[in-house]
């Protein structure tokens, strides 16, 4: 689309036949004498700790779920444990060169890495760096807790930190590094660069590139690790994530000095097992993982299967790879061949593999091969070692006693833990007030779109009621390119993206004339990547940054499932509170394109917890509503309509102001004001409700008309003083009925107001049926008629007055037999 | 499909009627035309019969419930669906079609009824199903009831209504939710260590009870009652009733009473004085050409008043057999919604209980009532010689909105004119 990118039929056309790069296959050379220069008698010993200190972790983990204790040490696990024993030289390898601003994303299975990378950081940070960590998360609260058992100090002290923090968390302890809130699938440390592990197979992929997408644009130093497993090559947002990483545009559009593609290492974590599917050999086809590289990009994603077992195989591909990526090279893919001795989890007895398998990948064993080559290159004595395994069991003794204590170790509990879960749902923080840097932008403010914007009249109609020309009058769409243009040039980390964003302007026109006011790094198109589009976005804002990110459509919400419900809804209160996630997902509701293309998904959104979601039905709330998003720190999903985008302001009086201003958040709009019955709006249908009342008012029925603007956080005090007042209440939206967040709002609006109705709160959403095409969807959608129709039929018939359409209490059974 | 059997319309006045008892129960098998059930309506009982043969499935209503005409009864099972398809299990509970519930009064009626203190009895409901609504709530009749707290809205409908009574008094927040004030919040107004002794029953109100109660209060609320009081001399009137007692059986005479007497004199007044034979819609007047004379009733139920249609058209012998049957079926219970309707005048007469005179409450919305007093001695000067002389108390009620006392004294100057000279009366017709 850009059109500095031509494209040549000639070169299309091209006879020829394509070559790929040869994929280097477990190609480190073992050198005992190069090793020992390169890592150290210590480096090496501590490679072996750390590994020790995996396997016993581990291994404590495995017996307590499988025989209720550990050393004699009894306590009762009830969560998971995905144990990756077998594992330790990949985690610990990865960690040896890793520094804490080098970040890693995990799965289900990263106990390891979590600890590996937590003594890799340890060991790299000073001893006060450490202390100011330790005692300012959570207020110091971990670290007093540790203190009282452990009477280890400085770096000791810290490791012993970091077993107690992941053991809580595990064990859903409020002393674990996220509160307990997490679990074993979900602990995680950012002080250390360790970043939500993600219980979704392949779920970090995606945002782990959203995260190395913040390294690159806000020059951040560091590489970030995608640790997933080689059975989430199949998953879609997997590829999406690739692909999107090794879009050409960051070296042929982005600005050199941005740095090149994003730092984005895709580490597959290669077990062989995906639960008990076997991808190798039975559920997908590609044989060797590390050729997935050649379906990205030229470069095959400089690819390589890595000898995992080898803790020096690990640390020296990481090294190795890292320079690729710091050279804006990237993306990398590594295949790390390992394999995990354990079951899947407790209950898996393994019946989908051999025992002569397993025996035979004993020989292989990570930990005891490298005892064996410490002791054979005289790095150490057996003694010493067993010397070793010795602390490392005293240490996760006392660790263990401390954990389970419900003295030492409370779990969140009661009235006070219910508030605090509470209290992490949401970060409501705001944008710094004085960020660390200048927005970059391609012109100043005064010269962009913003002035010819400011120029055009801000209300509908003229002082006699005369519509304005259309052309000469702020729309919706352009309502919402005014927050915007104002945050990009107040909030340096703030970047959009989405399909179709830079050069056409969005699809509907929103992003138009921030073009030429932004660099690309700042606006840039995505591929069709749904999934990865929200997911990057994630991975963004955990990282740090803000992001606005669009799909279009809201049906294509359906894409984006796993990254909108699990990611985006879950990592602020997964993390304890510890990671906001000010993140703007920008939808539209549809109309004309029929079916797939016009459904209001409000509803399914409000019901995941976690969410924030707006629907302006308005231009003047446009702008107020959007600004407030982008200045706040917690994930909204913001509806627009596309009914709506042409549109000037009809309701508001005075119009849309230009200067910046926010919406408050919450709080419902009464559009107008009446006695006998409260209409209220979800979104658009305001419009379809106002028209009705004004039938009504030729009526004597004089109708309150409300719209919520807000269904979640939503204040339903002014809703209710309503209903109580005029006891007739009717709930519209255009979402389908079945389910609506519409008729959440009839049933707390009627515990709410039960004396005071004259009737059972009505609801009007649209019908249980697909979106007919346009030409005749006003069958479908909310119609003025329906309001007056289902007022007559079940609130309050109307003299004289006979419906045309069937709103009476016997068709909902009818209908619902039917299933439409 | 069950049939429903709902309650048929008994009368052109009758909105709703209370089922009195029930004569088949749930799994009974019926003929067509048999009784299912007893209902009582403001004036009656009658009865409901089955509309064809079948199993009584359920009771949709039950005994004391109020239902309004058309609503739904019972539920049958037809005998063709019996025989076709299955046996319904006495216990069965059918689904219940919506629009065949009993109509019901939404929460807001309710409460703003329990505010303004009016009953909903008898109210008909305008909303979907015969819901009753807000606006079918009646204005308030009764003096504002005792402030309740500012904050209303935070006491439970139970407890607002206890402290509506102005026996109980609440708290600024109670233990109910969100610090609603509940029952168990309230605080008797005054505290009394006595123990409360029972010293009254109380007996829920029979549905013409009810009717008669409201009616009662509506005509004292809505007209300006004024009553006069004349009397009639009464010696005719005796003589006749003495020689209709002692004449020939044969000549159908016998039973004519001083009261039959005095609805004749009175037919035959009102048509000298149609001012007072008249209703009143309170916007028009409508005077009627016919005297439809309603006369008060003592029933064991209550007060019921029977019309007699064109009594102004009837001799003394038929209009005195007209009201001798309408007094046996009304006490009998067996009298039809029509014939205790459309009377353009009244009559209660009280003389049998030694009453002389009294205060008649109007029949709305009639303009006028007549209460009969006893035949008592009057001294009267007669020949310069003072005799004491039977006579008759007439005690006339007139609705002063749309009569005025002039034309209702000479009406009563008419009236005892033609109840002494009775015995000429008779041989206008």
């Amino acid at each position: 689309m850009p059109k500095q990118l031509p494209i040549h039929p000639e070169e299309a056309r091209a006879r020829g036949v394509l070559h790929s790069p040869d994929i280097p296959l477990n190609a480190y050379e073992p050198d005992a004498a190069a090793e020992a220069a390169r890592y150290g008698r210590d480096g090496l010993l501590r490679m072996y700790r750390d590994m020790l200190i995996l396997r016993e972790f581990e291994t404590m983990l495995d017996r307590i779920k499988k025989d209720g204790a550990w050393e004699g040490i009894a306590y009762n696990h009830r969560g998971p444990a995905h144990l990756s024993i077998g594992q330790e030289a990949t985690a610990v390898g990865q960690a040896y060169w890793l520094t804490p601003d080098d970040l890693i994303f995990g799965s289900h299975r990263s106990h390891g890495e979590i600890l590996a990378k937590s003594l890799s950081a340890i060991h790299k940070l000073g001893v006060d760096e450490l202390g100011r960590i330790m005692s300012s998360y959570f207020d110091g609260r971990i670290l007093r807790a540790v203190e009282e058992f452990s009477d280890a100090s400085d770096k000791n002290l810290a490791i012993d930190f970091a077993l107690y923090g992941t053991l809580a968390e595990i064990f859903a302890k409020g002393n674990g590094f996220n509160r307990g809130l997490g679990g074993s699938m979900h602990a995680f440390f950012p002080p250390f660069g360790i970043m939500p592990n993600n219980a979704i197979v392949g779920g970090s992929a995606d945002i782990a590139m959203g995260a190395a997408l913040f390294k690159r644009v806000q020059r951040r130093p560091g590489i970030v690790i995608a640790n997933i497993g080689d059975a989430s090559l199949g998953c879609g947002p997997v590829w999406e994530a690739m692909h999107f990483a090794a879009m050409d545009q960051f070296h042929t559009l982005w600005e050199r000095e941005v740095g090149g593609h994003p730092p984005i290492l895709f580490n597959f974590m290669n077990n062989f097992y995906g639960m008990g599917g076997q991808p190798k050999g039975e559920t997908m086809g590609v044989d060797v993982l590390a050729r997935a590289g050649l379906g990205v990009n030229p470069q095959a994603m400089h690819a390589e299967r890595i000898d995992g077992l080898n803790p020096l195989a690990v640390a020296d591909a990481i090294a190795r790879k890292r320079r690729t990526l710091e050279d804006g090279a990237g993306p990398v893919l590594l295949d790390v061949v390992t394999y995990r001795f354990s079951g899947h989890s407790p209950s898996d007895a393994s019946s989908y593999r051999d025992a002569d398998e397993m025996k035979r990948w004993q020989a292989h064993d990570g930990v005891a091969n490298f005892r064996a080559y410490l002791m054979n290159n005289g790095h150490a004595d057996a003694d010493a070692l067993d010397a070793t395994a010795d602390a490392v069991r005293g240490r996760l003794r006392a660790v263990l006693q401390a954990t389970i204590s419900d003295e030492r170790s409370p779990r969140l509990s009661g009235r006070a833990g219910a508030q605090a879960i509470a209290d992490v749902m949401f970060s409501r923080r705001q944008r710094e007030a004085t960020p660390t840097r200048t927005p970059e932008t391609r012109l100043p403010r005064e010269q962009t779109r913003l002035a010819q914007l400011a120029e055009k009249h801000r209300f509908g109609f003229d002082a006699d009621g005369k519509a304005h020309p259309k052309l000469k009058t702020l729309t919706y769409t352009e309502a919402l390119t005014e927050a915007l243009f104002h945050a990009f040039y107040e909030d340096p980390t703030l970047i959009a993206f989405g399909e179709e964003n830079r050069d056409w302007g969005g699809a509907f026109g929103v992003y138009r004339g921030l073009t030429e006011a932004l660099p690309y790094h700042r606006l840039f198109n995505s591929p069709i990547s749904e999934a990865a589009i929200v997911g990057a976005g994630v991975g963004y804002a955990l990282a740090g940054g803000r992001a606005v990110v669009e799909l279009m459509y809201a049906d294509f919400i359906g894409r984006a499932g796993d990254e909108i419900f699990n990611q985006m809804a879950k990592w602020q209160s997964m993390s304890g509170g510890v990671l906001p996630l000010p993140l703007v997902l920008r939808v539209s509701v549809g109309s004309k394109y029929g079916a797939q293309h016009s459904q209001d998904w409000t509803s399914i959104c409000a019901h995941i917890p976690g969410l924030q979601v707006f629907f302006p039905a308005t231009p003047y709330d446009a702008k107020g509503m959007l600004s407030l998003a982008l200045r706040g720190t917690d994930p909204v999903v913001f509806f627009e309509s596309q009914r709506m985008y042409p549109e000037s302001e009809k309701v508001v009086p005075g119009g849309v102001p230009v200067e910046y201003y926010e919406v408050p958040l919450g709080q419902p709009a009464v559009r107008r004001t009446g006695d006998d019955v409260t209409i209220v709006t979800i979104g658009a249908t305001l419009h379809v409700a106002l028209e009705a009342a004004r039938r009504l008012h030729e009526r004597g029925v004089s109708a309150e008309v409300i719209d919520v603007r807000f269904l979640n956080p939503l204040n339903l005090e002014p809703i209710a003083a309503s209903v109580r007042r005029t006891g007739r209440c009717v709930v519209a939206s255009d979402a389908c009925e079945r389910g609506s967040f519409a008729h959440t709002l009839a049933s707390n609006l009627t515990q709410l107001c039960f004396d005071d109705l004259d009737g059972p709160i009505a609801v009007l959403g649209a019908r249980n049926w697909i979106t007919p095409p346009t030409e005749i969807e006003d069958m479908f959608f909310p119609q003025p008629e329906w309001f007056l129709d289902v007022l007559h039929e079940r609130l309050l018939p109307l003299p004289g007055y006979t419906p045309t359409t069937e709103q009476s209490v016997e068709t909902i059974i009818e209908r619902y037999r039917a299933g439409v | 499909m069950p049939t429903s059997i709902p309650l048929p319309k008994l009368g052109n006045s009758v909105e709703s009627s209370i089922v009195a008892a029930w004569l088949k129960q749930p799994g009974d098998a019926v003929k067509e035309g048999d009784v299912i059930c007893t209902v009582e309506t403001d004036k009656t009982t009658m009865e409901v019969v089955a509309p064809m043969a079948g199993v009584l499935l359920q009771h949709v209503a039950a005994v004391g419930d109020d239902v309004p005409v058309h609503g739904v009864l019972a539920l049958l099972q037809g005998a063709d669906e019996i025989a076709t398809a299955y046996a319904p299990a006495p216990d069965a509970t059918p689904a219940q079609s919506i629009s065949a519930a009993p109509s019901a009064a939404s929460p807001r009626a309710r409460r703003l009824a329990e505010e303004r203190g009016v009953t909903l009895a008898g109210v008909r409901g305008t909303g979907p199903g015969g819901r009753i609504i807000e606006r079918d709530v009646p204005e308030a009749s009764a003096p504002a009831l005792p402030a309740a707290p500012a904050d209303e809205t935070r006491l439970t409908p139970v407890a607002r209504a206890m402290v509506a009574s102005g026996e109980y008094v609440a708290p600024n927040t109670g233990s109910g939710p969100g610090g609603a004030v509940t029952k168990a919040d309230l605080k008797p107004a005054t505290p009394t260590s006595e123990p409360i002794i029972e010293t009254s029953s109380s007996t829920p109100l029979s549905g013409i009870r009810r009717v008669i109660a409201q009616r009662m209060r509506d005509s004292l609320q809505n007209t300006a009652q004024l009553t006069m009081h004349a009397f009639a001399d009464a010696r005719a009137v005796q003589s006749l009733r003495t020689r209709f007692k002692n004449s020939d059986p044969a000549l159908g005479l016998h039973d004519i009473t001083i009261g039959d007497l005095l609805l004749f004199a009175t037919t035959r007044s009102l048509l000298q004085h149609r001012t007072l034979n008249a209703t009143f819609d309170g916007k028009a007047v409508h005077t009627r050409t016919n005297v439809d004379l309603a006369f008060a009733v003592d029933t064991e139920k209550g007060l019921l008043v029977p019309v007699i249609a064109n009594a102004d058209a009837l001799s003394l012998k038929a209009l005195s057999n007209a009201a001798h049957i309408l007094t046996e079926r009304v006490r009998s219970g067996r009298i039809d919604a029509a014939s205790l309707s459309g009377g353009s005048f009244t009559i209660t007469n009280l003389g049998a209980s030694g009453v002389e005179s009294f205060t008649p409450i109007l029949n709305m919305p009639q303009v006028a009532i007549l209460g009969i007093g006893c035949v008592h001695l009057k001294p009267i000067e007669e020949d310069g010689a003072v005799k004491f002389v039977p006579h008759v108390g007439l005690s006339l009620t007139i609705d002063h909105q749309v009569v005025d006392g002039g034309p209702a004294a000479r009406f009563l100057k008419t009236l005892a004119a033609n109840v002494r000279d009775v015995d000429l009366l008779v041989f206008t017709l």
